[in-house]
């Protein structure tokens, strides 16, 4: 039964496509995706064609803009295609723990509230909000991204916690990958307070045009950016029999059999490989390919994080 | 992280509570500046965009100033398991805050009256007996909180709702005003809400004339809640002609 109506959709699918079916013909198109998923997907891989229409080895557009929310000390928003990222962080003094006197420290949280995806409801997290977390706070960590005695501000008194708050507002896969590049764009937009210390103990702000007057002594004069070393980028694979798909979405996600997530630092090493589960063996030489795409596409991004950056410079000076 | 330090913003304190208490001075004064340069008449000026994002039936952004609103409806679709079988729709609200929506961390979700608010100012002008047996989700979520929240929340909320194709008698628009001394100031900020003397929220549907939702707080005489909420009744009549044209040019778009 299942080639039977596989045979009719393709000849549905080819009517649609070519642009002369009416409109029944394309609501039966759109039918045929609901019910049979895998074949449709397959049936646009054979001919090296995503639902979307993107080669396999594309990603999607993505775009960077850098400082959109104004109550946070450094944010970014990220898209690729519909997924969409908005990432915050605050900075908040702590007293740092005797083992590591001279450290601050990052805080990370991924937020995936309901109004980003029909499958989450309120009051439920979703299952993959925690996972995605803990994978950014490794890879933070690991890659050495940053330079924690950077966050320090008096030794054994005072340093700085960055909360990194990242929240989904459009779930439309490679979240993963998404999240960290707004990470990384958070971190470069990063504006670190002036600060000074009270009679009582405490971290005070200096406002701009007090920096000159007061009378306490500025603590963090020199060190108001924080110098990212190796930036870690991402680039998730999705494996389906013997293709790879660069960068999948939402809809490709839950039809392939798994993926791949490789992170790459800024000097082409690699920081960390993902392969949850899944039916379909990463042979050494499919991985190896997904590590070339990967490169390939770090240097995309670099370019276009490098872009925004210019153009928030920009956008100051005018 | 067991042990997890005692942390503080560095920004709160002395530095917010001058600003209050100048806020204060200025309120008992007949005439002052606002700080963000608006007569005490004016709205701040409305940006509202349908289809933020497409995983929903229907989405809403709004930004009023520093306030910025993402809503996403769902639906109609299926009722909880746990749900008594119904002749009528449901409409189902929540709003949650990002953690630095917010100048302290964390604040916004102080708010938990939200949903249910929202919910109410909704619920009057949604004709549920168009989707009986299921629900209708409306999530919010406050990006960043600056001030005049709850309205700004509702009017998109409605917007998002006509992106979906939900039947409603009229657009629902909201919008809040504060008192101070013998003032009224409309669509307030955050940092006039935090000093005010009073508050009055109306939530309507201008094309019929009907008020879905009104709260009133603090010390108002008669004489003033009637300038109060005929102030309102008339900046919710122009926010709506904003959100009717707002409507009508997305579809423009998309035909």
């Amino acid at each position: 039964m299942a080639t039977s109506a596989r045979g009719g959709g393709e000849g549905e699918a080819a009517a649609g496509g070519g642009g002369g079916g009416g409109a029944a013909a394309e609501m039966e198109v759109e039918a045929y995706r609901r019910l049979f998923p895998v074949a449709y997907f397959e049936r646009h891989l054979r001919e090296s064609v995503r639902l979307d229409a993107r080669p396999l080895a594309s990603p999607r557009d993505t775009s960077v803009a850098l400082g959109l929310v104004g109550s946070a000390d450094g944010s970014a928003l990220v898209k690729f295609g519909d997924t969409t990222m908005v990432a915050a962080i605050k900075l908040e003094v702590m007293t740092p723990p005797a083992e590591s006197s001279d450290e601050g420290s990052v805080a990370v949280e991924f937020y995936m509230p309901p109004i980003c995806s029909p499958t989450v409801r309120p009051g439920r997290s979703a299952e993959v909000a925690p996972v995605i977390s803990k994978q950014l706070s490794d890879v933070i960590m690991s890659s050495g991204m940053i330079n924690l005695k950077d966050l320090c501000l008096i030794n054994g008194k005072a340093s700085w916690i960055a909360y990194l708050d990242i929240y989904c507002l459009n779930a439309d896969g490679s979240l993963f990958d998404a999240a960290l590049v707004s990470t990384v764009a958070a971190f470069t937009h990063l504006e670190i307070p002036l600060v000074s210390v009270s009679d009582d103990g405490r971290v005070v702000t200096v406002p701009g045009e007090l920096e000159g007057k007061t009378k306490l002594p500025l603590v963090n004069k020199d060190k108001r950016k924080l110098m990212l070393n190796n930036v870690p980028f991402s680039l998730t694979c999705g494996l389906h029999k013997e293709h790879i798909l660069v960068d999948p979405t939402a809809e490709e996600e839950s039809i392939i059999e798994t993926f791949v997530t490789v992170v790459l630092d800024t000097l082409g090493r690699v920081v960390s490989v993902y392969k949850p589960g899944g039916s379909v063996l990463a042979y050494t030489s499919i991985l190896k390919e997904c590590i070339t795409l990967a490169k390939r596409r770090a240097q995309q991004l670099r370019n276009i994080l490098n872009e925004s950056v210019s153009a928030m410079e920009v956008d100051k000076s005018s | 992280m067991a042990t997890t330090p005692m942390t503080y913003s560095p920004s709160q304190g002395a530095e917010r509570r001058q600003k209050q208490q100048q806020m204060r001075r200025m309120s008992q004064e007949l005439d002052w500046k606002r700080s963000d340069g608006r007569s005490f008449h004016q709205c701040r000026p409305a940006c509202l965009q349908t289809g933020a994002t497409n995983a929903a039936s229907g989405s809403a952004y709004a930004e009023f100033g520093a306030t910025k609103v993402i809503v996403s409806v769902f639906g109609p679709r299926e009722s909880k398991k746990a749900m008594m079988y119904s002749d009528i729709g449901r409409l189902n609200c929540n709003v949650s805050f990002t953690t630095f929506a917010t100048p302290i961390r964390g604040q916004g979700s102080d708010n938990k009256e939200y949903s249910a608010m929202l919910h109410k100012a909704l619920e009057g002008a949604v004709i549920l007996e168009s989707f009986p047996k299921t629900t209708v989700d409306v999530f919010a979520l406050v990006l960043e909180s600056g001030g005049g929240d709850l309205p700004v929340i509702i009017s998109c909320a409605s917007l998002a709702l006509a992106d979906a194709g939900i039947m409603m008698y009229d657009l629902v628009s909201s919008v809040s005003v504060s008192c101070f001394g013998k003032n009224i100031v409309i669509d307030p900020t955050a940092e006039e809400e935090a000093c005010q003397d009073g508050s009055l929220m109306i939530a309507c549907m201008p094309a019929r004339n009907e008020v879905t939702q009104l709260t009133l707080t603090g010390q108002w005489s008669t004489a003033k809640t009637n300038e109060a909420m005929e102030l309102c009744m008339d900046a919710c009549s122009k926010l709506a002609s904003i959100m009717r044209s707002c409507l009508k040019k997305s579809a423009n778009l998309s035909s």
